[in-house]
């Protein structure tokens, strides 16, 4: 009975959740260019979305950034909450306080100390920069999320592996990170969402070249959100969706033969 | 986790390399975002073979903020009037090459020689704009001529203005009758009550998209900008635009080069692309802001001149703001002050 | 009775680190002073300085910044911001916990795409979502207009530019990152142990309150980390959908950056900020451990 009224509140919070997102893809047809009052039904804004590079060219640069800093942020976030769990450090608390800091700083005091420290150093801005900005707000939220995941762990799972010859490295590997994974997954699901999302240091720490979704965006705001960014949003979710249900199915199939067997 | 470390080395020592290699025919922009039409940039480097890169702000204090903090190597910057005034002062721009450049004679008079700049030696006026109040005639029946009319308890709660506190305090000086670009304690005591008893009839405060509150019908009057008003009137007559009666002012929107501009020659180049006629027509046909071209006005449509937004009609002589140093810290003050005890 | 572990303290059976976990920690530690610790560093210098006409900063020391935070005024709005964030927490764990765990109850394949479902909606643009929810919360908007032909209301509510907008919007913003952690730690709880309470003669509420609770402790503490400490320094979705009327301390750190063009004094805000954020946290941790022994 539990379950079941947990199931309709679950349900409850995905009508909130994508609530606003069914808006956003009805306004996607929406013939208004300025896009605050319903006109007419129109699908003008996907035809001009294909053609407009460089919208484009910001979600591939927002693509690429929010992947490389997946990858970096759930290595580093994930070494790290491992080992400090495994051991105690000198400074560990200190140091679990210092990877909080990055979650609360304002972006703004962020992302001008590390263009001044970029430009001290020389580093020349572009996907490099901003990936390293962004990796620095989003590892702490992989590595507290797995952190939470560490707590209670049984010790004697490592250990066992331990014994039967596994270097820890390769305990790490193919015990400790396959009982992580659901931490992980979100984890980095948090890391890619934060920095498909993040304005302000982004700004001070791209170039042209590699400037991202969101500062296209705002700047769009001043002559007004066009359709044509839902569209785009549109188009991205539907993708994602799809992407994710085939691969599912796909999963499905790989799984079945070996279950009859 | 080294290897990846290694990995992003490797990638920074890569891209530090190219850098200095791809120099030959580049143009480095820092302006505005939506300011520049694609068509422009495209049309320059078909002409030029010159390569645009064209990075973007969203506030001349954004601008500000990134160029000081370390932002180099660009070879046009787009400041507006008060901070390209600083700019000059600091020797942070470089003096224009008349005999590169052509097409100065467009601008007109009114526009040349401003405070900002007044040999017109570093910089060329861009685009133009106003502030002032815009009103929904269908839902406000009495006559709006100026601050007075518009903070009026009626309408409370019924009003957008700009998030910019310099704005809101210059409203106050006018209505005072005091100079606007005297920020001083004395002027801004003077100016608190006012804006105290103003502040609680602002149903928000928005400075990227104040149209958007006043198209959904949430507020029916705004104190915005120029640009933002124009487009409102574009979409519906019923939105009109007027230059308070207690005073107002222009904000002049320029091109520059920085002192260290990697491409000075480029730079020059641009500029003189910018300034042909049939170049800014181009940019008014996309951003209805008020032209200073002259040549350029006469290639737009009657409709385009008669959006009071873009070029609205007036007895008034327009002021434009002054660089006003570390006053600004005191407009901040105030406004975070007034906001803070007047909210929720 | 269990105390809410924060994330981070050592288990029980933690050992000292040899030469190998030193030298694995030593990226991460590199990376955290590279990119943290030294451009905070350079602020809290600059927090000491004065500045010129541009707003940039002059090495002249004085201590007038650090005068001007304690202005009870930015106090008040610091508080501001946190009684919001804590606001969005509590309904964040309330609202979030239950889909979490029941998420985590699901068969494998089902969990994933669920989560997936969670986050998703994120991956469009912060305005556009927000100018979304700014159709629906408007006085002649999506809500209103349900509302009104439902017979529900005879005048529309004013929800938008208000408080409740804002804790709407501020709940739709994290709670995400309230599920995720909570469904992190739920995941790991065994079946039979929620079955066992049920053997025993727990009801469903017990259960719940004595077996899962305790159990997925953790994951709520890293969730509260996790929405709150960030919402703190949010000031977007106020400006955007609370009307911009009442500075958050994100609006007046950013203001002093850009409008008022003081970086001192904005560094000094912002050495404050996380000091206070750094004592709190050792605090809490201190706490935390005292009462573990």
């Amino acid at each position: 009975m539990l379950d079941g009224a947990l199931g309709i509140w679950t349900v409850v919070v995905f009508v909130f959740l994508y609530l606003p997102i069914g808006v956003l893809v009805a306004y996607s047809f929406n013939s208004s260019k300025l896009n605050i009052l319903w006109e007419s039904f129109t699908l003008d804004w996907y035809v001009q979305l294909w053609s407009n590079a460089p919208i484009l060219r910001t979600l591939k640069n927002s693509l690429i950034v929010a992947t490389g800093t997946t990858a970096v942020s759930v290595v580093i976030g994930t070494t790290g909450a491992w080992l400090l769990h495994r051991y105690r450090y000198k400074f560990s608390r200190s140091l679990q306080t210092l990877i909080c800091i990055p979650m609360m700083m304002p972006e703004i005091v962020m992302g001008i100390s590390l263009l001044i420290f970029f430009t001290a150093v020389s580093l020349p801005l572009g996907y490099v920069s901003v990936m390293i900005a962004h990796v620095t707000f989003c590892f702490p939220f992989v590595l507290v999320a797995v952190q939470a995941r560490l707590q209670g762990l049984d010790p004697a799972l490592e250990e066992a592996a331990l014994d039967l010859g596994a270097t820890p490295l390769k305990a790490f590997w193919l015990v400790i990170v396959p009982c992580l994974r659901p931490a992980i997954l979100s984890g980095g699901l948090m890391a890619f969402t934060l920095s498909m999302d993040e304005l302000i240091i982004s700004y001070f720490t791209t170039s042209p070249a590699s400037a991202t979704l969101p500062l296209k965006v705002f700047g769009m705001a001043k002559v007004g959100l066009n359709p044509m960014l839902n569209a785009l949003s549109a188009v991205f979710i539907v993708t994602t969706i799809i992407l994710v249900l085939f691969s599912e199915y796909l999963r499905r199939l790989g799984t079945r033969p070996a279950q009859a067997a | 986790m080294k290897k990846s470390c290694c990995l992003i080395l490797a990638g920074v020592l890569a891209l530090a390399g190219c850098k200095s290699k791809e120099d030959a025919k580049v143009l480095n922009l820092f302006a505005w975002s939506e300011y520049i039409p694609q068509t422009v940039l495209d049309g320059f480097t078909a002409e030029t073979g010159i390569k645009v890169n064209y990075e973007t702000f969203s506030s001349g204090e954004e601008m500000l903020a990134k160029l000081l903090a370390g932002g180099v190597g660009y070879d046009i910057i787009q400041p507006p009037d008060y901070i390209a005034e600083v700019l000059i002062k600091e020797g942070e721009l470089l003096p224009l090459d008349t005999a590169k450049l052509s097409g100065l004679d467009n601008i007109l008079p009114e526009f040349r020689g401003m405070p900002h700049d007044p040999q017109d030696a570093y910089t060329v006026p861009y685009m133009t704009g106003s502030v002032g109040i815009v009103v929904n005639t269908e839902r406000v029946t009495t006559p709006v001529k100026g601050f007075k009319d518009l903070f009026k308890p009626e309408h409370s709660g019924r009003i957008v203005v700009v998030d910019d506190g310099r704005e809101l305090v210059v409203a106050a000086l006018y209505t005072l009758g005091l100079g606007i670009n005297d920020i001083t304690p004395e002027n801004i005591a003077a100016a608190r009550p006012l804006l105290a008893s103003w502040f609680p009839m602002i149903k928000l405060f928005d400075s990227d998209s104040p149209k958007t509150a006043l198209l959904n019908g949430d507020v029916d009057l705004g104190y915005v900008w120029g640009g933002e008003a124009a487009i409102l009137w574009d979409e519906d007559k019923k939105f009109q635009y007027i230059l308070p009666e207690e005073g107002a002012h222009i904000f002049v929107d320029v091109v520059a080069i920085p002192a260290k501009a990697p491409h000075p020659d480029a730079a020059h180049a641009f500029i003189s692309y910018l300034l042909r006629p049939e170049v800014s027509k181009l940019i008014s046909d996309e951003f209805p802001y008020t032209n200073p071209n002259g040549a350029a006005r006469k290639l737009l449509t009657e409709d385009q001149l008669a959006n009071p937004g873009s070029y609205p009609k007036t007895e008034l002589a327009l002021d434009t703001f002054r660089h006003i140093g570390e006053s600004g810290a005191l407009i901040d003050e105030l406004v975070t002050d007034l906001k803070n005890t007047s909210g929720q | 009775m269990q105390t809410i572990g924060l994330p981070g303290t050592a288990a029980p059976h933690a050992r000292k680190p040899g030469l190998w976990g030193w030298l694995l920690l030593a990226p991460m530690v590199l990376w955290l002073l590279l990119f943290v610790v030294v451009p905070t560093g350079i602020l809290a210098v600059y927090s000491f300085c004065q500045r010129d006409d541009l707003g940039r900063v002059v090495f002249s020391f004085t201590w007038d910044n650090y005068v001007r935070v304690f202005d009870p005024i930015y106090l008040n709005i610091l508080g501001r911001s946190v009684a919001y964030a804590g606001l969005t927490t509590i309904i964040c764990v309330a609202v979030g916990y239950p889909v979490g765990w029941y998420i985590a109850r699901r068969p494998a394949g089902l969990r994933n795409l669920l989560l997936l479902l969670v986050m998703i909606p994120f991956w469009t643009s912060f305005l556009i979502r927000t100018y979304a929810w700014i159709a629906i919360l408007k006085n002649e908007g999506l809500l209103n207009g349900l509302l009104l032909s439902a017979g529900a209301i005879t005048a529309p509510l004013e929800l938008l530019y208000t408080p409740v907008a804002v804790v709407i919007g501020l709940v739709y913003a994290y709670l995400p990152f309230m599920i995720l952690p909570v469904y992190g730690s739920a995941e790991k709880v065994d079946n039979a142990l929620v079955e066992a309470a049920h053997d025993l003669g727990a009801g469903p509420v017990r259960a719940f309150s004595e077996v899962i609770i305790p159990l997925t402790l953790p994951g709520i503490a890293a969730g509260v980390l996790l929405v709150f400490v960030p919402a703190i320094g949010m000031f977007a979705i106020t400006d955007l959908m609370g009307g911009a009327r009442v500075p958050m301390i994100g609006n007046v750190i950013q203001n002093q950056f850009f409008k008022a063009r003081n970086w001192p004094f904005g560094a000094a805000l912002g050495v404050v900020f996380t000091l206070m954020f750094v004592f709190t946290y050792l605090a809490v941790q201190w706490h935390g451990r005292r009462s573990q022994r």
